[in-house]
């Protein structure tokens, strides 16, 4: 209890506090000087506006790809059902700062592939699509965020009660009144919710905010707040516009949870009996072709882009002439920088995972299975970070470490405890949802039964939740073995990672070794998804009697 | 094998709201089975968890053969009580497997291992479930589950088994079953057993005694006998199963019975209530309450006694094994009866009533 309260302290709670003290602190003490910078001039309150018309546009999309999708799956006889559901989960894998990249491949305004190839070779100037712009960092972003809003749609549509619909329909209601009248009421909630989240993430990205963005002099507040580090350092002025992203952040977070909460009715009926699907006759074609265009967007066309690149000896020249492996080579075994990044992700992701899955489980227990005075605050305090987007989390410990007397900054400590509290929500939720799962009674049992409280937590509780943990553990090292945007004002050159050693080989135009490590880095989330999945299934099967 | 004494004990979830159990005195005798009985929200299931040592009381004392193992100052951990528990959701650990399940109480005490197949063998012959001990409990049905359950419990021969509602989840012809034999396992193990549920009939038939809780309040203690033909007052009445009351006058009270007159006319001597209150006193307005099986119809005729009270059928239902009717009596009152299905009445038909004056009790009217 108490290690877990000063986890949180340390991790959350200073250098959410420090941020709050350097905002306000100016040259001759208090003052909202820096506050008053923000709203005065243009280079920040254009950032601010840049990023809540990405936000709007990215929630807008996502919603009208995620929403359809979400019902061909749930709801409609659409065929391929297996692949439309593999392309939102490799969309929401694949780190968006790769996307970006390999958007840049295709579209850059000169260079890219598919511009060449309709300019020289189709003479369809007009077709040239510009991607240093916001056009294109909407479309980057959303291939990233529309899963947000698949998700939840279609974990709502699963859960409404048949007999709610077939209640509609005896009384006379057709297909799509139905569908429209009853249905549609009961899952918007959700359907909102998944857009705030979409939103509140797109507008968090930094990665594909400064690959798209700043080629297009599109400042965003993670860009801007970044350009803040160049030196000379304005720490003030940073702490200021983080607070005013965190305050955007939260508002979106607040109404999302506020929308949350009223889907709770939608559960009511979770014994009843699945919802028949609608048969779409010929239609389901096209909502299948529709699902095939996302997936050409989302993930053949990058996949190609980066793959391609990865292999040829050069870009601009002949494929099949041109193969090579030699940018695979380089970045596995000749470059000291990517091997160390590779060794440094790995190493941060796996005890980040561990870290914030451990921390999360003990939260986890104390709110649901003691009555400890302060858990419910504990509870709140881990939620905290998901109110914080990366770069917000790494000025704050900047910060709050710089006061300290431990030399921190750029050592790979620094780097883990970002990991660890942005991704303690995560872990506090897989625990959370794997303890819901074990009734009281399970463990009750053991206890009359003569276990001590040790032993029922060894022989009891751990094995039920192992696979839950399990599964929060892949669910916290997949962002974090792709995390940028803490990570980028954080590393060092002994410290750096895979995600900042991609963008900082795209910077100096490195195009093939870069897309050889962006393959790597998939490769790695790959193979941890199998690999939980793998083990999941190992570990038993999932008891019926653990409602 | 165990005795349980509870003195004063009382137990509220929430600062100054109303106690979910309050000043329960209760002595429980050795080798007995007592059910707890009462609606939900009564205050039974906590009273079953403050005996297992899951919950801390705020007053009051448990203590098992004269060893205080709960007060509000400290409290024995379940681990160290000796007890058993079935769980209304039998709580089987879905990872573990019969055999698994069944043993571990045992490993806990760290029995031998080589005595330990033996006792879960013959603990599962008990139950029924020989050659079951390699399955999951996924693999069984909820009798299969219970029945773990209780041989969990039982193997590590407890003093006394705590039983939380454990038929509720079963179909009911499974129920009736395992109504039998919990009672056969209570005789042939003469563990206590302490047995919580809502449903009466189940509380009659399982028990050696009954205590009626509503309201967090202890409300009566006894045998399934008095607690159905002689309830402490009106609302354990009502609890125990279908009940007429009837407007009523009383004439004389001489020690425990008084004469009294029902509305329409009849006269009948009845039994009072123990510890009556003063309100019931000469001249003073009652509800006669009578079960629909202690009361008697025949058709009125010129045989009729003087002073008997007549009504008219104004509803019949058939129940297989009884006829139930409505009759209405003097002064608008609809009473319930059950008769033998070889006694037939139609509705509209005018019927004289009698009552076993044996069977009847007075009670002060509702809501006065």
């Amino acid at each position: 209890m108490a290690g877990a309260a000063a986890a949180l302290v340390v991790l959350v709670v200073l250098p959410l506090a420090s941020l709050f003290v350097s905002s306000v602190r100016g040259e001759g003490g208090f003052s909202f000087e820096h506050f008053q910078r923000v709203a005065e001039r243009r280079l920040y309150y254009q950032a601010l506006i840049n990023s809540l018309v990405l936000g709007a546009w990215t929630g807008l999309f996502s919603l009208l790809i995620g929403l359809p999708l979400a019902w061909a799956v749930a709801r409609t006889n659409t065929p391929g059902q297996g692949f439309l559901k593999l392309t939102a989960s490799l969309s929401y894998l694949t780190p968006p700062f790769l996307t970006a990249i390999a958007y840049v491949d295709l579209f850059g305004p000169n260079s890219g592939l598919l511009n060449k190839f309709v300019r020289d070779t189709l003479d369809l100037p007009f077709l040239v699509f510009n991607i240093f712009s916001m056009s294109g960092l909407v479309l980057v972003t959303v291939l990233h965020t529309f899963p947000f809003v698949y998700l939840l749609a279609v974990s709502a549509l699963e859960s409404v009660d048949a007999s709610y619909e077939e209640s509609a329909q005896i009384l006379g209601a057709g297909t799509w009144r139905t569908a429209l009248q009853i249905t549609a009421p009961l899952v918007a909630p959700a359907v909102l919710s998944g857009t705030l989240l979409a939103f509140v993430n797109a507008i968090a990205l930094f990665g594909s905010q400064a690959i798209i963005g700043i080629p297009g002099r599109i400042y965003t507040l993670p860009t801007r707040i970044y350009a803040l580090f160049d030196y000379p350092p304005q720490h003030g002025l940073a702490a200021a516009l983080s607070l005013v992203f965190v305050a955007i952040t939260v508002l979106a977070l607040v109404l999302q949870r506020a929308y949350l909460a009223r889907r709770s009715y939608v559960i009511l009926g979770g014994k009843g009996s699945r919802p028949q699907r609608i048969d779409l006759g010929r239609w389901r074609w096209a909502v299948f072709g529709f699902g095939v265009l996302v997936f050409i967007v989302a993930i053949a066309a990058p996949y190609f882009a980066l793959i391609t690149t990865s292999l040829v000896k050069s870009v601009g020249l002949s494929f099949f002439d041109n193969f090579t492996l030699v940018h695979y080579r380089f970045v596995l075994f000749e470059y000291d920088v990517t091997q160390r990044a590779i060794v440094n992700s790995l190493l941060l992701a796996s005890v980040a995972a561990t870290l914030a899955v451990l921390i999360g489980g003990i939260i986890g227990w104390i709110d649901l299975r003691t009555t400890a005075w302060g858990r419910k605050l504990l509870d709140y305090i881990s939620l905290v970070p998901l109110g914080l987007p990366g770069i917000v989390m790494a000025v704050a410990l900047i910060q709050f470490w710089l006061a300290t007397p431990f030399p921190l900054y750029g050592t790979l400590l620094i780097l883990l405890l970002a990991y660890v509290a942005r991704y303690i929500p995560l872990g506090v939720r897989a625990a959370n949802a794997a303890l819901r799962q074990v009734d009281g009674s399970l463990e009750e049992s053991a206890r009359i039964l003569g276990a001590s409280w040790g032993m029922t937590v060894r022989r009891i509780t751990f094995p039920l939740i192992r696979s839950g943990l399990l599964a929060g553990w892949v669910l916290v090292f997949v962002p974090a073995i792709q995390e940028l945007s803490a990570s980028i004002l954080l590393f060092s050159s002994s410290s750096i990672t895979v995600a900042v050693a991609v963008y900082n080989l795209y910077e100096t135009g490195y195009v093939e070794p870069v897309a050889a490590l962006a393959i790597i880095n998939m490769i790695i989330i790959a193979l941890a998804v199998w690999f939980a999945d793998a083990f999941g299934r190992a570990a038993g099967p999932r008891p019926s009697t653990m409602q | 094998m165990a005795r349980i004494q509870i003195k004063g004990l009382t137990k509220r979830y929430v600062e100054g709201a109303m106690a979910a159990i309050h000043d329960l005195n209760l002595e429980i005798a050795d080798n007995r089975f007592v059910t707890l009985l009462g609606p939900s929200g009564c205050g039974k299931t906590t009273t079953l968890r403050l005996i297992a040592g899951f919950v801390t009381p705020d007053a009051g004392t448990i203590a098992v053969d004269g060893v205080v193992l709960s007060s509000a100052d400290a409290v024995v951990p379940p681990e160290r009580r000796g007890m058993g528990m079935v769980f209304q959701n039998y709580a089987v650990w879905p990872h573990k497997t019969v055999f698994e399940n069944i043993a571990f109480g045992l490993e806990a005490r760290r029995t031998p291992s080589s005595e330990i197949a033996g006792r879960v063998a013959r603990m599962l012959e008990l139950v029924g479930l020989a050659g079951f001990e390699r399955r999951l409990p996924s693999e069984l049905s909820g009798g299969q589950q219970q029945r773990v359950a209780l041989a969990r419990s039982l193997v590590v021969e407890p003093g006394i088994l705590l039983l939380d509602e454990p038929l509720s989840n079963l179909d009911a012809k499974l129920r009736e079953r395992m109504r039998s034999e919990l009672k056969e396992l209570q005789r042939r193990t003469g563990v206590t057993f302490v047995y919580v549920t809502h449903d009466q009939a189940e509380a009659l038939a399982l028990s050696d005694e009954i205590a009626v809780i509503e309201g967090g309040v202890l409300q009566q203690f006894g045998p399934p006998r008095q607690v159905y033909a002689r309830p402490a007052n009106r609302g354990v009445a009502d609890f125990m199963g279908q009940i007429n009351f009837l407007p009523t006058r009383i004439l004389a009270v001489s020690g425990e019975t008084a004469r009294v007159v029902v509305d329409g006319g009849l006269e009948l001597a009845v039994h009072l209530p123990a510890g009556a209150p003063a309100e019931l006193a000469t001249g003073s307005e009652v509800d006669l309450a009578v079960r629909p099986e202690n009361v008697r119809l025949a058709e009125s005729g010129p045989h009729e006694r003087p002073g008997a009270l007549t009504g008219r059928i104004a509803d019949v239902t058939f129940l297989g094994n009884a006829n139930e009717y409505v009759a209405t009596v003097a002064g608008g009152t609809r009473l319930r009866v059950q008769t033998h299905p070889s006694q037939q009445f139609a509705v509209g038909d005018s019927v004289t009533v009698e009552f076993d004056p044996t069977e009847c009790t007075i009670f002060k009217p509702a809501g006065r």
